[in-house]
């Protein structure tokens, strides 16, 4: 391997060492580093192979199987271990912490040098509770690829800047960032509704102390609403979890909490909007556990409280990653599950999306007083236009909604962190007390500009990128009705109304005289705490200046999962009186790969090399030869792209229902 | 008879280390120490044994042992009987733990406790196996007569005379109604054996068929019903409950908690099925299941929303476990639909019920000693900074009891609900779910104040206690309460195996006899 490639890394990183005025070596060398391997990285990325695009004939590398499991069972166990560690060596402690995520980090990252094929890739199988049909069942796409990503690279980005702000219980705090980064991944990679359900209560325990713990004057509080709010959704969804399940073995005499499983049931439901059918209720109950996490308007007053009181750590893992578990939920579950709801009821929800989280979030935003207040409604905002490409379910809409969860992940993540590098210094949040800060803190002003442009949507930043994507897809989106049009203008008002709110704060904060006497004398960031922001700003850039980094990557995955969405949708008949299970040949084959049933699907059916289902011995029939991995590959990516092919060209039936 | 010995067992093993500890107790000489260290453990290897044999009966099979029947229809040993006879041998044998700690540290060590510990488990495990209305008042009498005197251990104090004369009191009047509906029963049928007289209720009672015998029959099934909702202290029948609980030593209030609530259920289950298991008894039109599924939504609810306004975290859990007989309740109306799993999830929620349960309370006496005991919230404020073991452990069975996964409390919700959907009580089961958010805050609130708020300036807090008997009792059920959540797998089935027959199959296991 040459070196060519990493020159610019190389030139980028010795700028890096040499820019801060008085660091320690350290520091320099951290940012060095930091900016180094990210830029690496993105060399890496970069397809000029175009390898990332499906080609069927493509050589695919094996996909370790275990991966998954490596990437959610090594953080908890490490947060167990971690406790039993002593607590007067905090040094200890947060080294094994560090040493954890980035670990997880780089396994992360190999997640990544596999092509993204529409399907499962890293899917991993073992029956677990056999006589309630649980299985552990994990496997990533080419859109939680993302989120598993931005997790590992955000959580140690929170956790670093938490050790520099708090100062007590570092042995708690460790083993809380260890099982949340365990416990989100777990959520963003279950294929079994049960085992997605435990990682979605389980996320909450540790969030729950970290606001509790290390929170604001109010802590308590905003920490049990938290709990309680999220808790009252998933014990909804739970309970329709379990009457899909009953359905589903109903129809098939078979136990399963299996998701490939389960998208195969119809519930009752008619055209109506609004009726008590058995499908609404339990698309409300999952969606409303969803929208609570999101959160959506009008469930969205536990985010203020919790974001203003949680550390400036854990508002960084609830901007960046626990509120996209809701959007992820939904595009995954709600959509997948009940296509046909999340279908007809788009248009009034996209309002919902537009009018209660892009423009309120918007105005509410505006009028706060409090910085950090101010970030969390502009999440509520920023989390509405993500929901709006869901909701518009056209290809490029749910590729900018994707993209928008990382960049608002980013963006979001790098503000609550510069907001907390002021309150250490001053203890206070209020727009009022500051003014004029540009002129004793330059290097911070040109960081926080930095990222207020990312979160308003400057072309040229990451934000930009997913917004526009996101307005298009809904301007063009049948699933809106005659809505599109307008809620596009109403989305598009609410990025002017970012530029206001976000720009007006910016404007009292950094600019004008500096009348306050206790600001004349603070410090500039410091090296420590810069380098925690420069990854996040530095990714703010590569995004937006290269976005097919990511798009090429989820573009197959996204494109297979809209049609099956837009296909099942439109097949639903008018009013089907029972629930039915739809045929297997409905779905694009690679998405069935690994789901439970033992009937006998057609050759697509046959389950990953590395399950132990009972399909295992079918297959070795089938081949009785031992192949390379290679070959099996091959051929099951040309087959795949076959077959395909062939659901492409199914003819659709229109939602008006001609025969 | 040898056959019959086998098979009573579990239950001869139990009542002889009783007589045994009496006699310990009576003439043992002690150099050191009071009776509790070498009588804790006594009990605890008494219980163990139970437990073991009683499990490996379970696991020979009641159908191929001999001398099974050799008992019926008094005592009944199926695998229903033996499968509580375990759990509650587990329950006791952890309350003994417990109570090896806390006699001696709270100033309490007098050595009665013991015996009387092992003859309510008696009582409890008789009352499980009871396939007579005669047995049935016999093992609950017994069962009852002990932990009215545990109650009352501590003479000193108000409160556990007060609790024991309130759970006397009210306790006999229970058994009273049930003993007017077993009367009533008898009158109508002539029979006091559950099957037999389940037989005649469906051969339309004896021919004869008057509407005055069908009245006095639903007579009999309301009594009956209130007299079992006094002893799982369902709402409204629950307000001896809060007071015995708190009035009681600790180790005897998860006794309560834990073995008399599953005994009551075993109870329950068996009448139920046995004597009104006819399908027109069962259907939701002209049956118990509204009535059963009203004392449901009460417990759960009432008891849920006075937990939370509680001060005191002992009183807490006396209605958090309320709230618990509520949600098994749930399962017990989803006995109305066959092949849901009901039965099955029913025991396996008293089983992690149980180990959740009785792990609670051994980390409340673990978080507290002799003058410094933790009762109120703000007796913990601090813990967690201060004791971190012991507020980690405490809140760890507290999380289980709220059903968080993946611990065994977590599970047992999970099947009640199922089996509620199951058997088309969407309503109930979103209530149920419901509920258990509500739980979650009083059960949040006490993590609240061990991790997140410091004690107010001379106020007393309490100092964990060191005892190797109430460590011990924890590890158990920590071990318990993971294993069962992690894999359910085969305590489940096991569960699932001991369900009683349903009326189809009882009715032919009568006509055989």
């Amino acid at each position: 391997m040459s070196l060519a490639p990493v020159i610019p890394a190389l030139l980028a990183a010795a700028v890096a060492y040499v820019m801060p005025r008085k660091a320690a070596t350290k520091h320099r060398i951290g940012l060095a580093a930091v900016t180094f391997f990210l830029l690496a990285s993105v060399g890496w990325l970069w397809p000029d192979g175009t390898q990332a695009v499906a080609k069927p004939d493509a050589p695919t590398s094996t996909e370790w199987p275990y991966l998954l499991d490596f990437l959610i069972g090594f953080p908890i166990v490490a947060g167990l271990f971690v406790l039993f560690l002593p607590r007067q060596m905090p040094s200890l402690l947060r080294g094994v912490t560090y040493a954890v995520f980035a670990v997880s980090f780089v396994a992360s990252l190999a997640l990544l040098a596999v092509p993204m094929t529409p399907g499962w890739h890293f899917q991993h199988i073992v029956p677990w509770i056999e006589s309630a049909g649980i299985r552990w069942h994990v496997a990533t796409d080419g859109i939680s690829v993302w989120l598993i990503v931005l997790t590992t690279f955000t959580t140690p980005i929170a956790a670093f800047a938490s050790f520099g702000s708090i100062k007590s219980r570092h042995k708690e705090l460790c083993a809380a960032f260890l099982m949340l980064q365990g416990a989100m991944i777990g959520a963003f990679v279950a294929l079994d509704l049960f085992v997605f359900y435990v990682f979605w209560e389980l996320m909450l325990v540790p969030m729950f102390l970290m606001i509790g713990i290390w929170g604001g004057a109010e802590k308590i509080k905003a920490s049990v609403k938290f709990f309680l709010f999220t808790m009252t959704g998933s014990v909804l969804m739970l309970g329709a979890m379990l009457y899909l399940v009953w359905t589903h073995h109903e129809l098939t005499s078979q136990w399963t909490f299996d998701y490939l499983a389960l998208s195969r049931v119809v519930l009752p439901d008619t055209q109506k909007p609004v009726v008590m059918s058995a499908q609404f209720l339990c698309w409300f109950a999952f969606s409303l556990a969803f929208f609570i996490k999101v959160p959506m308007w009008p469930l969205h007053t536990w985010l203020p409280d919790a974001h203003v009181q949680a550390p400036t750590g854990g508002s960084v893992v609830l901007a960046a990653v626990m509120l996209k578990l809701g959007t992820y939920a939904y595009l995954r579950f709600s959509m997948g599950l009940f296509p046909f709801r999340s279908a007809i009821l788009a248009g009034n929800l996209g309002a919902f999306a537009v009018i209660g989280g892009i423009l309120y979030g918007a105005l509410c935003a505006w009028k706060q007083d409090d910085i950090k207040k101010l970030v969390a409604y502009s999440s509520v905002a920023h989390l509405g236009f993500v929901m709006l490409g869901l909701f518009g379910a056209t290809p490029s809409g749910i590729q900018g909604a994707i993209l928008q969860m990382v960049n608002h992940g980013l963006a979001t993540g790098a503000l609550f962190l510069l907001v907390g590098v002021l309150y250490d210094r001053r203890h206070t949040r209020e727009v009022s007390e500051f003014g004029g800060i540009a002129k004793v803190m330059p290097v911070y002003t040109v960081l926080f500009l930095i990222v207020t442009m990312a979160s308003i949507g400057v072309p040229g930043t990451n934000g930009f990128v997913g917004e526009f994507m996101v307005i298009a897809g809904t301007f063009v989106s049948k699933r809106l009705n005659q809505f599109g049009a307008i809620e596009a203008i109403g989305a598009a008002f609410g990025v002017i109304l970012a530029a206001v709110y976000m720009l007006g704060m910016v404007q009292k904060v950094f600019f004008g005289p500096l009348s306050n006497p206790k600001n004349k004398h603070l410090d500039d960031i410091t090296p420590r705490e810069a380098l925690a922001v420069a990854p996040l700003v530095i990714m703010i850039f590569v995004i937006g200046f290269f976005p097919s980094i990511m798009t090429d990557r989820m573009r197959p995955a996204v494109e297979s999962y809209q049609q099956q969405f837009v296909h099942l949708f439109s097949d639903t008949p008018e009013t089907p009186l029972a629930a039915r299970l739809l045929p297997r040949d409905m779905f694009p084959p690679s998405f069935l790969v690994g789901a439970p049933d033992a009937e006998a699907g057609g050759p697509s059916a046959v389950t990953e090399a590395a399950t132990k289902t009972a399909a295992a011995p079918a297959k070795a029939a089938e081949a009785p030869k031992p192949r390379s991995d290679e070959d099996t590959n091959r051929a099951r990516a040309a087959r795949n792209e076959e077959i395909m092919q062939k659901f492409k060209n199914l003819p659709l039936r229109k939602a008006g229902g001609e025969p | 008879m040898k056959d019959a010995l086998v098979a009573l067992a579990p239950l001869l093993i139990v009542s002889l280390g009783g007589l045994g500890l009496m006699m310990a107790e009576a003439f043992g000489s002690r150099k050191s120490g009071g009776p509790a260290s070498d009588l804790a453990l006594g009990s605890f290897v008494v219980f163990l044994a139970g437990a073991i044999v009683s499990g490996s009966l379970w696991l020979v099979g009641p159908e191929s042992l001999p001398g099974a029947q050799a008992t019926a229809p008094w005592l009944l040993v199926d695998r229903f009987t033996l499968f509580f006879q375990l759990v509650l041998c587990v329950g006791a044998g952890l309350a003994a733990l417990m109570a090896g700690g806390y006699l001696p540290e709270h100033r309490l060590d007098r050595g009665e406790f013991f015996p009387l510990l092992v003859f309510s488990t008696v009582g409890a495990m008789i009352l499980a196996a009871a396939g007579d209305l005669l047995t049935m008042f016999i093992g609950l009498e017994t069962m009852s007569l002990g932990v009215y005197a545990m109650v009352g251990f501590r003479r000193g104090s108000l409160r556990s005379t007060e609790g024991a004369v309130k759970y006397f009191l009210l306790g006999s009047f229970a058994a009273a109604l049930l003993l007017y509906g077993g009367a009533l029963i008898y009158g109508v049928t002539g029979k006091t054996d559950l099957a037999s007289i389940g037989a005649t209720i469906r051969a339309g009672l004896g021919g004869r068929g008057a509407s005055a015998d069908l009245g006095m029959l639903l007579v009999a099934m309301v009594l009956v019903v209130a007299g079992l909702a006094f002893k799982v202290s369902a709402v409204p029948f629950h307000m001896w409950t809060p007071d015995a609980y708190e009035g009681a030593p600790t180790p005897a209030t998860s006794f309560m908690a834990v073995a008399v609530k599953s005994a009551a259920f075993a109870m329950t289950l068996r009448v139920l099925l046995g004597i009104f298991g006819d399908p027109a008894s069962m259907s939701w039109g002209a049956g118990w299941p509204p009535l059963v599924a009203a004392l449901a939504v009460l417990t759960m609810t009432v008891a849920n929303l006075v937990a939370g306004r509680q001060e005191s975290v002992k009183r807490m859990l006396a209605y958090s476990s309320i709230a618990h007989a509520g949600y098994v309740l749930v399962g017990v109306v989803a006995l109305m639909k066959d092949g849901n799993g009901a039965q099955g999830g029913v025991l396996f929620y008293l089983l992690s019920y149980t180990v959740s349960t009785a792990g609670a309370f051994a980390g409340l006496i673990a978080c507290g000693s002799h003058g410094r005991e933790a009762v109120s919230y703000e007796d913990l404020a601090g813990l967690g900074k201060r004791h971190p073991t012991a507020a980690f452990a405490l809140s760890f069975f507290l999380l289980s009891l709220a059903g968080m996964p993946p611990t065994s409390g977590f599970f047992g919700k999970l099947y009640i609900a199922r089996a509620g959907i199951g058997a088309g009580l969407h309503v109930l089961t979103i209530l149920l779910l419901l509920n258990s958010v509500i739980a979650a805050y009083y059960y949040l609130r006490v993590m609240v104040f061990m991790y997140m708020r410091d004690p107010a300036p001379g106020a007393p807090i309490a100092k964990p206690m060191r005892s190797g008997y109430v460590t011990s009792a924890l590890v158990l059920s920590a071990i318990l309460v993971v294993a069962i959540g992690l894999w359910p797998t085969s305590s489940l089935s096991m569960a699932l195996e001991s369900a009683l027959p349903r009326v189809a199959s009882l009715a032919s296991a009568v006509s055989l006899r």
